[in-house]
């Protein structure tokens, strides 16, 4: 939760955004990120990654006086299963939703399973509200 | 480009699924706090989610029980996904006496500036979705500082 939060943050600034593209398929060392941005300072280039890096959209490797950025690919397949999640809940509601419309119960009790009804053929009301 | 793709079978008919998606008081039901709902083509889509999360595009295509397609994206400053940078197809699929809802998030951009990198599409097209859904943690945006 935490670390998608952190991740939204940091993808909300386009040169953080910019950073993550140049090292996405690339590691590449922070002189190298920092002149791709001539307008902005190299310290500043320091805390985009180190924002991203706390992120943990990229990773930091140590090569003797460098430091190295790539892209955490394996942090992006994480998050990506947890946005599909998201969409799949919204769904998933939706159908409780539908269903209890369907059936003509304005709102189900979303957590809990009613022993009356669970499994038990529920009478089909019919529901002439066709609109046209 | 890699389009998100989410399906569910629901048991109901699509008569009864579709004013959960163009009827604001029913949309609050599945998703939202607050929404705004103007299902024509050029019609406002406002969802917000999360209370601080506002899905914003327009209506593309409205075929009544049967497909509904908007833009989308979040009217939040630097966001990613801006409001209406992205398109959601929902069809709602007839098979017997249920609907298989079909969700397809597609034109997932990463920003104004394009970019050929299908990894980053990809992934901001389900950043795209988080928002959708509902909000991750604590109740900020994700342009918030």
């Amino acid at each position: 939760m935490n670390h998608v939060d952190a991740a939204l943050k940091a993808l909300a600034e386009p040169r953080r955004r910019e950073i993550l593209r140049l090292v996405w398929s690339t590691e590449l060392p922070a002189t190298d990120i920092a002149s791709h941005f001539s307008e902005v300072t190299r310290s500043a280039i320091s805390q985009h990654l180190g924002v991203l890096r706390e992120a943990r959209l990229v990773t930091e490797r140590r090569d003797g006086t460098r430091r190295l950025y790539r892209a955490d690919h394996g942090e992006m397949d994480r998050l990506r299963d947890f946005l599909a999640r998201y969409w799949t809940d919204g769904l998933l509601r939706l159908r409780d939703m539908a269903e209890a419309a369907e059936r003509g119960r304005p709102h189900p009790a979303r957590t809990t399973i009613d022993e009356t009804t669970d499994g038990a053929p529920q009478p089909e009301a019919p529901q002439p509200e066709k609109e046209h | 480009m890699d389009d998100l793709t989410c399906e569910i079978m629901i048991d109901a008919r699509p008569e009864t699924i579709f004013p959960f998606l163009t009827d604001p008081a029913k949309h609050l039901q599945w998703m939202g706090s607050e929404a705004e709902l103007d299902p024509r083509p050029g019609g406002t889509y406002r969802v917000l989610v999360g209370g601080e999360h506002p899905g914003v595009g327009e209506f593309v295509e409205v075929v009544p029980n049967e497909r509904v397609v908007f833009t989308f994206g979040w009217d939040l400053p630097d966001h990613p996904i801006p409001a209406g940078s992205t398109t959601v197809t929902i069809n709602l699929i007839p098979e017997g006496d249920k609907t298989r809802v079909q969700l397809v998030h597609s034109d997932l951009r990463a920003d104004a500036h394009g970019d050929h990198n299908t990894g980053w599409n990809h992934f901001l097209g389900r950043l795209a979705v988080a928002a959708t859904g509902g909000d991750p943690g604590p109740d900020r945006g994700p342009a918030a500082e």
